[in-house]
């Protein structure tokens, strides 16, 4: 569904170059719950944000569902976002000047026109209640971001990015920021959203975190590799894993 | 949608929000303010250039004027009766001034009017002093000098047709302020001769006049109605020291010229004349310069009245203008055409002897219109208007800029919100649309308080000066001795309002438009990659 081939990525710092991403390859299935593992500085983030197509790749491809999303202009990747994902930050990234509710709304207004927002209106705002319901959030739906915890604005992004039932829900760390007992509801809250059906490809450098997953892949030195022992053996049947020479 | 929605809401919560509204605001009052006390001045002297004359003006082009202006006159009213109202002929000239019991002289220029058909076709009736308070009292023809005396009740009266007149004013007053004005101090406002005021405290005055009843007294001279600014100096209040009484002897040296411009009879000729009001058009040149006289008084003295000729004929009449009224509703460009057309036919109907020096005095005249008189004083009111605009413009572009750095400095706040929006599908257009629809947010609100702000500013504009100035007599912005205006305009146009706060929404928007542009190129990775 989701396939990344031979991604390249480097920044400039200065006069010289970080390379970063050298030929990341990885496949994703519907359904899956993937943890990309590397150590901090690796470039998790950098290729969760190609996935995500936040960012364009100096080479390589991001095929969704057999269409590049870098062949061609914005609107394709402006599409991809609003439609077919949902991203979680490390920082929540929320609007401080919106509240819970709104927050989660945003996605839809965002897809939304003046007009056409009139109709979609009340099925949007039954939609977030839903969601807001089922991350446990319900009472503070008109709280501001700054007067809710950690765990409580991750709840909200996580909220937000599946408002708008993306096939792939992205994680950059969802529990980077928080300690050990928030951190382990957030990942229950994904795997309860994974075991719905929800695709979840979640970034870590957390080993305990990781073993959440059906299916773990370590970014080194540029490249993903399959990890041994990766759990779930549903996993393991679908996973496929290539090393594109760079 | 979520444009609207997050311009709506950053609005309400940025505190930076209302530093944009807050200098919008400001530039949108301080523009209105401008253009209406500028654009009033401008009306003013506009209205008080048009009352001088007449729509039309024939004007001789010659100090010795031009003969056939009264047969012109009837010619006119019988050719153009839909279009000529009233004609009345002025003469003109150049004398000097002089206050006997000051052996004070000033430059003046002398008008002969025919009064009763002159303050028909302008607005001098409404500029004249005595006039108001004893309406009908100012004549021109011979006169005796008005003195009061001791009524029966024991208070100062004037004689019996002063009296009435005032009476008569009394009743028709519409303005109660008026009233009291003048009441406060009856003699100070309009004074006359041998009355004297002493203060007997600061609220009262006691007046004292010669022993005797009302009367008219001295010799009966031709009146002379005086440029108020020519004798009497203004003060701060806007208000006129008059230290002449009415009545008063006054001089006027005059220069009677010949047909040909030669200077002729007994030089100079000196006419002595009575003050009995004075005049104010409110045009400072023509109030400090300029005399009313009675138009066949001054026709005689300058020798424009016919005279003899060698062969026992006689000359005819001159007078250097005819001021030509119209009907309501007439074009008066068209009008002047139509009269300029009939001056050439009736000249030509004369059959005059081209060399003649009649038929070069009516070749000299032209017709005018009354913009066409004050070209000079109204061109420079259009320069002051150009300035106007100009400041204007000016001050957009300060707007312009102060909201594209307010903006330039929320997209900086606000990038990581346009990172987060752009990771949930918002295109750059649309991020960039955000901006333009809070700057236009922005400018709206920043408008409508600015107009009440402006306009609030500009009804009590008058009592802010007052106010300033009773802390510090420099403070005073306007002063009435200078500007001949009492008052600073205080009227907002609508449309000016309309105008200016349109101009600013749009100010505001085009002055977000390079910050939104920025806000549409973040990058959403690099917004988003750090708390
Ligand atoms: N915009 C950037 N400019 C320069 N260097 C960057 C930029 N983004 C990331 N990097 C560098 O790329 C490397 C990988 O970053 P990142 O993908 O955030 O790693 P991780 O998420 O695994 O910690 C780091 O060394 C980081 O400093
Ligand atoms: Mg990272």
């Amino acid at each position: 569904m989701l396939r990344a081939r031979g991604l390249h990525k480097s920044y400039r710092m200065g006069r010289s170059h970080v390379h970063v991403l050298r030929g990341a390859s990885l496949d994703v299935g519907r359904g899956e719950f993937l943890v990309i593992r590397g150590a901090s500085g690796s470039g998790k983030s950098t290729l969760l944000h190609l996935l995500g197509a936040l960012d364009i790749p100096d080479r390589g491809s991001v095929e969704f569902e057999g269409t590049d999303l870098f062949d061609r202009g914005d609107a394709i990747r402006r599409a991809y976002r609003r439609r077919s994902i949902g991203f979680v930050f490390q920082f929540y990234h929320l609007l401080p000047e919106c509240n819970v509710l709104e927050n989660v709304l945003m996605p839809r207004l965002v897809a939304h026109s003046l007009l056409g927002w009139r109709s979609a209106r009340r099925t949007a705002r039954r939609d977030a209640a839903t969601i807001l319901e089922r991350v446990g959030l319900s009472e503070r739906s008109k709280h501001r971001p700054s007067e809710l915890s950690g765990g409580e604005r991750q709840r909200v992004a996580i909220a937000r990015a599946i408002v708008n039932d993306p096939v792939v829900l992205l994680a950059d760390e969802p529990t980077g920021n928080l300690d050990a007992r928030i951190g382990g509801e957030i990942l229950e809250l994904l795997t309860e959203l994974n075991e719905a059906g929800q695709t979840v490809i979640m970034v870590t450098h957390d080993d305990k975190v990781a073993s959440r997953a059906h299916r773990r892949v370590q970014l080194t030195e540029g490249i993903i590799k399959e990890m041994d022992g990766s759990g779930g053996d549903a996993a393991s049947a679908r996973r496929i894993i290539k090393e594109v020479a760079p | 949608m979520y444009k609207w929605f997050l311009a709506i809401r950053y609005l309400r919560t940025k505190l930076i929000a209302v530093f944009g509204i807050a200098s919008v605001m400001l530039c949108v009052a301080m523009v209105l303010v401008v253009l209406s006390v500028m654009g009033g001045f401008l009306d003013t002297v506009r209205e008080r250039a048009r009352g001088l004359h007449s729509e039309i003006v024939l004007e001789a082009g010659t100090l010795q004027g031009v003969p056939y202006y009264e047969e012109f006159g009837a010619y006119l009213q019988q050719q153009l009766p839909g279009v000529v109202d009233i004609v009345t002929p002025v003469i003109y000239t150049y004398g000097i001034f002089r206050v006997p019991a000051t052996t004070w002289t000033k430059p003046a220029r002398v008008l002969g009017v025919h009064l009763d058909d002159y303050v028909r076709v302008n607005t001098f009736a409404g500029g004249l002093h005595y006039d108001k308070y004893y309406p009908g009292s100012s004549r021109l023809d011979p006169q005796s000098m008005p003195v009061a005396g001791v009524g029966p009740s024991g208070d100062l009266v004037l004689p019996p047709d002063l009296q009435q007149a005032n009476a008569s004013w009394r009743e028709s007053e519409a303005d109660p302020e008026a009233l009291t004005a003048y009441d406060a101090d009856p003699f100070v406002e309009a004074p006359y001769p041998y009355v004297t005021a002493t203060p007997r405290s600061t609220s009262e005055r006691v007046y004292a006049a010669e022993p005797g009843p009302p009367r008219y007294a001295g010799p009966e001279r031709d009146g002379v109605i005086v440029g108020v600014d020519l004798l009497f100096a203004r003060r701060t209040s806007g208000t006129f020291e008059r230290y002449l009484a009415r009545g008063a002897d006054v001089a006027l040296t005059l220069m009677p010229l010949s047909p040909a411009g030669n200077p002729m009879g007994e030089l100079p000729s000196k006419v002595p004349l009575r003050y009995v009001d004075d005049s104010r058009t409110g045009i400072f040149e023509i109030d400090s310069l300029c005399v009313y006289v009675d138009f066949d008084m001054l026709q005689h003295r300058l020798a424009m009245d016919p005279q003899p000729l060698a062969d026992g004929g006689m000359t005819k009449p001159r007078a250097n203008q005819l001021l030509i009224s119209t009907r309501e509703g007439v074009d008066i460009n068209e009008a002047k055409d139509q009269i300029a057309m009939a001056w050439s036919v009736y000249g030509a109907s004369l059959g005059l002897d081209p060399d003649s020096q009649e038929a070069r005095a009516l070749g000299l005249a032209a017709v005018y219109t009354w913009e066409d008189m004050q070209r000079q004083f109204i061109n420079a009111v259009e320069k002051e208007k150009v300035l106007v605009t100009f400041l204007f413009t000016l001050i957009s572009m300060v707007a312009i800029v102060l909201v594209g750095c307010i903006f330039y400095m929320i997209v900086e706040k606000k990038t990581r919100d346009i990172g987060i929006l752009k990771s949930i599908g918002a295109s750059s257009l649309g991020v960039a649309g955000l901006f333009v629809v809070y700057a236009g947010a922005v400018g709206l609100v920043g408008s409508i308080l600015g107009t009440i702000f402006g306009s609030v500013v500009v009804w009590y504009i008058n009592d802010i000066q007052d106010f300033l100035a009773s802390l510090h007599p420099q403070l005073r912005m306007w002063s009435p001795d200078v500007y001949s205006f009492d008052q600073i305009p205080n009227v907002v146009k609508q449309a000016d309002a309309v105008w200016v706060a349109s101009m600013a929404v749009l100010a505001s928007i085009l002055g977000s438009i390079i910050p939104a542009r920025i806000a549409g190129r973040v990058w959403p990775v690099e917004a988003l990659r750090y708390e």
